[in-house]
């Protein structure tokens, strides 16, 4: 017991790590050069980028989550045929690779896109550009409401069958409803969606370069891609980044402040109905905005499919050996991320027993915060680092897995950690008057409610993985090609109906393992 | 049965690299992604080459070429590469500056260039015009020059590549200062309001256009050939400006740190020879550095013949890269 005792906490040391490794990849960066102070001044053009970085984030962060969190209520109030697929397609938008979402909003929105189309067929004769915000809040939206009514709506069924019991013996308003058992939730669930989803839409790149329609329009990852891989300055790359990690810290603690997290209250859940499903205003409500949150997803959506027409073409050795790369390292990438999700959240768990809240606070900052981190130069900051010990062929196959599995551990922390927090409410106190602790806590008690956020979670990792671009741009190779890397290799060869193809298998693939964890967090536990 | 999937694709993969490590020497090449993929000409050859060698050739990818630099930047002296193929005349300064490249001891009097080659680092090994692509089916009457373009108010809608992120992007931007000079700021201002948007790279922006949300895209005079080719669709063509175009060579250099400096110089060799250069026309959709003797393929004989070559030296490229970039962002922010 005492050797036990003295041994670190496996979340202290993971934070630990995560923090060195991020301080580490900056500090390399920044000397690469012998150490000699890089060049670097805030001008007005930077200042200029971080302005229209923070005002196109803001927005699209604001209309994602207005959609998003009506479309997760709709859902909760509703239940329909085919209800269970239109779930698991609300979390595949997040995981397109970026050309594809490009494509896809011109392909709805474009010049002769089917929005022009119709209209044409309408017999209207002007012209419209979707170049500009309009572009990109589309794709940003796009992208990320479906994923905010995902979780908005994993976290709506958590609430406990008693209060909707009382809620409906107490003879609640809708109102009274919303106020008292649906808001408590959105409450806890905002301040962290809205930090994911204004780190995605803050870092977003290729987006908003090609639908953008101006140099004004870049983002800061457009400087320091510039400065990593035309400059070769790497020094002013890794000072870059230190700036966007500081304006996202800066955002997320804002968030934070606004929207504290109330303690967790889940305790039984069951499939209860709704007491305000049956108001008609309501019924009304919802039906508009399914209709309309339907209408502007599922065109989108829809387009993916062109890629049917070629998937026969595509189907060849090379596509399932990248499947088979994809999946491996998705597989590792999905194991990093839950596992030092799982050791994050025990960690934060045990400070907010300890009533030491500002310290569970820490815990629940950092895997937000590795969003900030720009992947290309952590990427380039790490293989620096382990060049000295790792053969740099293999280096591509260690860090491809570390910084998919990093990249999606805030998404696997938001489906573990609020869990954990439940098994400590439920058990906690019967698990330590019982003295069990550690490993024995691990297996008897949080493992069975554990079970299914994790492989969630897992599967959302994965399929976050299956998407990702940015590291295998740098680490290809012979034996490194992935479905992305396949997109943009037939890309680059003209064949842009192929490319088409491997997009809508990469979209497929996201699709199952959503469903599969749609499955999983759906299921009563 | 998870477990066991994931048994399966780790042994697949384990299988994969022993498979690899034979005893034959292994020429390590690095290219970008488009080069060594399934329409490339990587496959060609790797095969070309290995029958003459006795030795096995590995592609080694990155994105392109600014990623290739990039690795060879990180990896320094401790790189695998022995032969990088893929460079361009635009990084080369800063490929050069690495330090890691050695001289190529190659013959490069007889190329057909437009220009001559003197550079005794890389040896270019296929080379093309950029040119605006356009449907001819659509664009009766594409622009005769670049100032017809840039000056037209009513003229056709042009989608371009970033060049803070793309090669054929500040390939346009070094042809507006070759055709413009000091003006070039002011032509980008008239030129602005037709610019849909300025893309990350090469593969967005064309495939803004064959979406059809422009009339005409930046790239390569060579790209009809494509189509032509293995769409046998001839309506896509390449702009003729009368200013001249701005020349993009493409450039392959052996490494310092090689420890088969002897196979090296022998693929080195080998680029400039007929089985490499024959594979270029159609594989990597460029003019071969040095024409095969059978001559070019029937598409390419059709294509646009550019008056002039315009071109900045790589140390120029350098040296004004980041004023011509600025002027750039502050014209078209406008």
């Amino acid at each position: 017991m005492k050797l036990r005792s003295r041994l670190p906490h496996p979340g202290n040391v993971t934070a630990l790590a995560i923090a060195a490794l991020v301080a580490g990849s900056f500090i390399a960066l920044a000397t690469v050069d012998g150490g000699k102070p890089a060049l670097f001044s805030i001008g007005p053009y930077l200042i200029r980028v971080l302005a229209f970085s923070v005002i196109q984030a803001g927005l699209s962060t604001i209309l994602s989550l207005a959609l998003g969190v009506a479309l997760a209520l709709a859902l909760a109030r509703r239940r329909f045929f085919g209800r269970d697929v239109v779930l698991s397609l609300l979390s595949i938008t997040m995981v397109m690779p970026t050309i594809v979402a490009v494509f896809a909003v011109l392909a709805v929105y474009g010049r002769s896109g089917w929005l022009a189309e119709a209209l044409g067929a309408l017999g209207w004769n002007g012209s419209f550009t979707i170049f500009g915000y309009p572009g990109i809040l589309i794709a940003h939206v796009f992208l990320n409401a479906p994923f905010v009514a995902r979780i908005t709506l994993d976290g709506l069924d958590l609430v406990p069958a008693e209060q909707w019991r009382l809620a409906a013996s107490l003879g609640f308003t809708p109102a009274q409803t919303f106020r008292h058992l649906d808001w408590p939730v959105l409450r806890a669930e905002l301040a962290g969606l809205a930090g994911l989803v204004f780190l995605m839409c803050f870092k977003s790149f290729a987006i908003v370069l090609a639908l953008g329609g101006g140099p004004s329009r870049a983002t800061l990852e457009v400087a320091i891609y510039e400065a990593l891989k035309i400059d070769l300055d790497f020094g002013r790359a890794a000072w870059l980044a230190l700036i966007q990690l500081a304006i996202c810290l800066f955002m997320m603690l804002v968030l934070d402040w606004a929207f504290a997290r109330p303690p967790a209250t889940h305790t039984m859940r069951a499939q209860v109905r709704r007491p305000d499903e049956a108001n008609r205003r309501l019924k009304i409500i919802d039906a508009l905005i399914l209709v309309g949150g339907g209408l502007f997803i599922a065109p989108l959506a829809l387009s993916v499919l062109r890629g049917l027409r070629n998937i026969f073409d595509v189907v060849d050795a090379d596509l399932l050996q990248a499947f088979a790369t994809s999946a491996a390292i998705a597989t590792a990438a999905a194991l990093v991320a839950c596992g030092l999700a799982l050791s994050l959240a025990s960690a934060a768990r045990r400070r907010m027993i300890s009533r030491s809240r500002r310290l569970a606070a820490v815990y629940d900052f950092l895997p937000n915060s590795l969003l900030a981190v720009p992947p290309f130069a952590l990427t380039a900051g790490l293989f620096l680092m382990i060049r000295p010990f790792v053969d740099p062929a293999m280096a591509g196959l260690i860090l491809l897995p570390l910084i998919n599995g990093l990249a999606a551990l805030p998404f696997a922390y938001r489906y573990i950690a609020p869990r954990l927090m439940t098994t400590e409410e439920r058990y906690g106190r019967l698990a330590a008057s019982l003295g069990m602790t550690g490993l024995t806590k691990l297996r008897i008690v949080d493992w069975p409610v554990l079970r299914r956020p994790l492989v969630a979670s897992f599967a959302l990792a994965m399929a976050l993985s299956f998407g990702d671009f940015g590291v295998i741009a740098l680490f290809g190779g012979a034996e490194l090609r992935t479905l992305p890397y396949l997109l943009y290799e037939r890309l680059g060869s003209y064949r842009l109906d192929e490319a088409a193809a491997v997009g809508l298998i990469i979209v497929l693939a996201a699709f199952l393992l959503a469903h599969v964890s749609g499955r999983m967090s759906h299921a009563a536990d | 049965m998870l477990r066991r999937l994931l048994l399966a694709c780790l042994s697949l993969c384990f299988a994969t690299g022993i498979a690899h490590a034979q005893a034959k020497p292994t020429l390590t090449v690095y290219t970008y992604g488009s080069f060594a993929g399934k329409y490339g000409p990587g496959k060609t050859i790797k095969e070309r080459f290995e029958a003459t060698c006795s030795c096995e050739l590995v592609w080694v990818t990155a994105e392109d070429a600014g990623s290739l630099v990039g690795r060879l930047r990180l990896e320094g002296e401790t790189t695998k590469a022995d032969v990088v193929v893929g460079l361009d005349m635009n990084l080369a300064a800063e490929a050069k500056a690495l330090g890691v490249f050695a001289p190529h001891g190659a013959d490069v009097k007889d190329l057909s260039l437009p220009i001559r080659w003197a550079d005794d680092t890389f040896i270019p090994f296929d080379w093309g015009y950029l040119a605006f692509v356009y449907d001819s089916t659509k664009l009766a009457n594409p622009p005769k020059s670049l100032k017809e373009l840039v000056e037209n108010p009513n003229g056709p809608k042009v989608v371009l590549q970033d060049p803070r992120t793309s090669a054929p992007g500040l390939g346009f931007l070094l042809w507006m200062r070759q055709v413009y000079g000091d003006k070039a700021d002011d032509a980008w201002a008239q030129l602005k309001p037709r610019v849909v948007t300025f893309t990350k790279g090469w593969s967005e922006a064309y495939g803004l256009f064959m979406k059809g949300e422009a009339d005409m895209v930046m790239s390569y005079t060579t790209s009809p050939a494509y189509h032509v080719v293995a769409e046998k669709k001839d309506q896509y063509k390449a702009a003729a400006f009368s200013e001249g175009h701005y020349l993009h060579v493409e450039l392959a250099g052996a490494t310092r740190t090689t420890k088969q400096p002897e196979l090296a110089r022998t693929f080195m060799v080998f680029v400039l020879s007929e089985p490499f250069q024959s594979a270029m026309p159609e594989g990597n959709w460029m003019m071969p550095a040095k024409t095969p003797q059978a001559g070019l393929p029937g598409a390419f004989k059709d294509l646009v013949q550019p008056s002039k070559a315009l071109l900045f030296t790589p140390e120029e490229v350098q040296q004004n890269r980041r004023a011509f970039l600025d002027g750039w962002l502050n014209a078209a922010a406008r």
